[in-house]
């Protein structure tokens, strides 16, 4: 597992894939913290932490790496290479997850708190600015395995890419938007909204821990999903 | 160490690709897998290396599934169709990858680069290499663990004159080294002067299994063995 770990480590750095992902984690951040702190500022939006609002915006390029380190293998034609070294199915989608969660929970904190930060430079910010970007981070390592795990599922960059955004930015407010409770429950067991629960602390529907968990359960249902279509299928 | 072939058979919808081979794969020669397009060679050699499952019978490298190795790498080297590096790595850090994939240590990728002349292409990114240093960077991948086995599908394709002979030279050595090497090929003359045995498959059936002496017969060359064997019109 050692050695499947550091391969994928340095596939990971040996790409530009990956420092474009960064840097558009941080510019989104900066932007959306940028914007929304002074939308509270002007009174036009209330929210308990401008950082965790922004998250909305950032996490794109977060999902957009983690499921091209997936994704990737099959449009650029190397999957058969890299399951030549390291046949385990199991082994290797646990070695790129476990990749993808390192990268993004650093990185993912340093967003949060770059949000925080600057969100607190212009308004009088209620959230914790260290508490926030550790949730953010714990949020974005699951997307980060919900998204690698449904790219092993679906192989195409594109569709997988257009599930998760349908899943996560398009289809919940769409639910919400007529503000019917039936739609709204339904809405709150969709991941994203489930892991916003969890990221400010709401008390309603339920505990944010149970937010975290359905997002967890989503993650671990995506990886479950990838593993056995990368076991069953021929490659 | 061998690969062995028991009644493996490959069927992808209506097409039955590989038909109940048998086969063993012997060391210390090299042996040629010839056969018209689409006879199913890369499929077969895609399931060896646990890529595609069997619709029956089963793929062995030393008596065990390939997948079933700690360090497959060190059992087997493989050279597959199309190319397998990401465009925009670079070809030496694509080996370095490898090499940590099956804890071989980082100096073999450097050693390997030498061998098969790559070693200054080898820090461009790979989407810049020729269809030839391709070809090169994907044999390096396959001598990069120092395994017994090696399975090269078409690995002439795409080389030059001085590539085609140097592959020869290559496949030769390996094989008097006790390797067992196993090579696809469409060039009849050249593989006519590179394997000792040859295996030829039509439809996913044997044909034939035999040393190359045998199978030329009284044939002037083996393109002419060959026409006879798969039947097809020269
Ligand atoms: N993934 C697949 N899905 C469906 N059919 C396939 C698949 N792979 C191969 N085939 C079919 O299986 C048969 C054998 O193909 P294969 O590529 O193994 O032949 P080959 O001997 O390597 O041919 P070539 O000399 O052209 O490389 C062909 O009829 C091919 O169309
Ligand atoms: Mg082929």
């Amino acid at each position: 597992m050692r050695a499947a770990i550091r391969s994928e480590w340095t596939k990971l750095w040996t790409t530009r894939t990956v420092w474009w992902a960064l840097l558009g984690a941080f510019v989104l951040m900066a932007a959306a913290a940028g914007q929304n702190a002074i939308y509270v500022e002007n009174g036009d939006v209330t929210t308990a932490s401008v950082a965790v609002m922004s998250v909305t915006i950032a996490q794109l390029a977060f999902v957009a790496l983690a499921m091209l380190v997936m994704t990737g293998e099959y449009s650029a034609g190397t999957i058969r290479a890299t399951l030549s070294w390291i046949p385990s199915r199991g082994r290797l989608l646990s070695a790129k997850i476990a990749v993808v969660s390192a990268v993004t929970l650093v990185t993912g904190v340093a967003v949060g708190l770059l949000g925080g930060v600057i969100a607190s430079a212009i308004v009088d910010d209620s959230g914790s600015i260290a508490g926030d970007a550790f949730k953010i981070g714990i949020y974005l390592v699951l997307l980060g395995a919900l998204a690698t795990g449904l790219g092993a599922a679906l192989r195409g960059p594109v569709v997988t890419l257009v599930v998760l955004l349908m899943t996560i930015v398009v289809i919940p407010p769409l639910l919400q938007l007529p503000d019917i409770a039936v739609l709204n429950g339904i809405a709150d067991a969709f991941p994203g909204v489930a892991g916003g629960h969890f990221l400010y602390g709401d008390a309603d529907p339920y505990p944010p821990l149970v937010g975290l968990l359905i997002l967890a359960g989503w993650a671990a249902l995506a990886v479950a999903a990838g593993w056995q279509v990368l076991t069953r299928r021929d490659a | 160490m061998s690969i062995t072939l028991e009644k493996l058979t490959k069927r992808y919808g209506p097409t039955l690709a590989v038909d109940g081979l048998d086969l063993a794969v012997r060391p210390g020669r090299v042996t040629g897998f010839l056969g018209p397009n689409g006879a199913g060679k890369s499929t077969t050699m895609r399931m060896v290396l646990g890529l595609d499952r069997p619709t029956s019978g089963r793929a062995l490298v030393g008596g065990r599934a390939y997948d079933s190795y700690k360090w497959p790498l060190r059992e087997m080297g493989a050279l597959l169709e199309a190319k397998a590096v990401h465009p925009g790595r670079t070809g030496r850090n694509h080996l370095l990858a490898m090499a940590r994939s099956n804890a071989v240590p980082d100096r073999r990728v450097d050693e390997v680069l030498a061998v098969v002349g790559l070693t200054d292409v080898a820090r461009r990114r790979s989407g810049t290499h020729s269809l030839g240093m391709g070809q090169r960077l994907g044999i390096a991948g396959a001598l990069l663990a120092d395994p017994p086995v090696l399975m090269l599908d078409e690995p002439v394709n795409g080389l030059d004159p001085d590539g085609v002979r140097w592959i020869r030279g290559l496949l030769r050595d390996l094989a008097a080294e006790g390797r067992t090497v196993f090579v696809s090929s469409h060039l009849l003359s050249e593989m006519q002067m590179t394997a000792d045995h040859l295996v030829v498959i039509g439809h996913g059936k044997l044909l034939a299994d035999a040393p190359m002496t045998e199978i030329m017969g009284g044939h002037a060359t083996l393109e002419d063995a060959y026409y006879e064997l798969t039947g097809s019109a020269a």
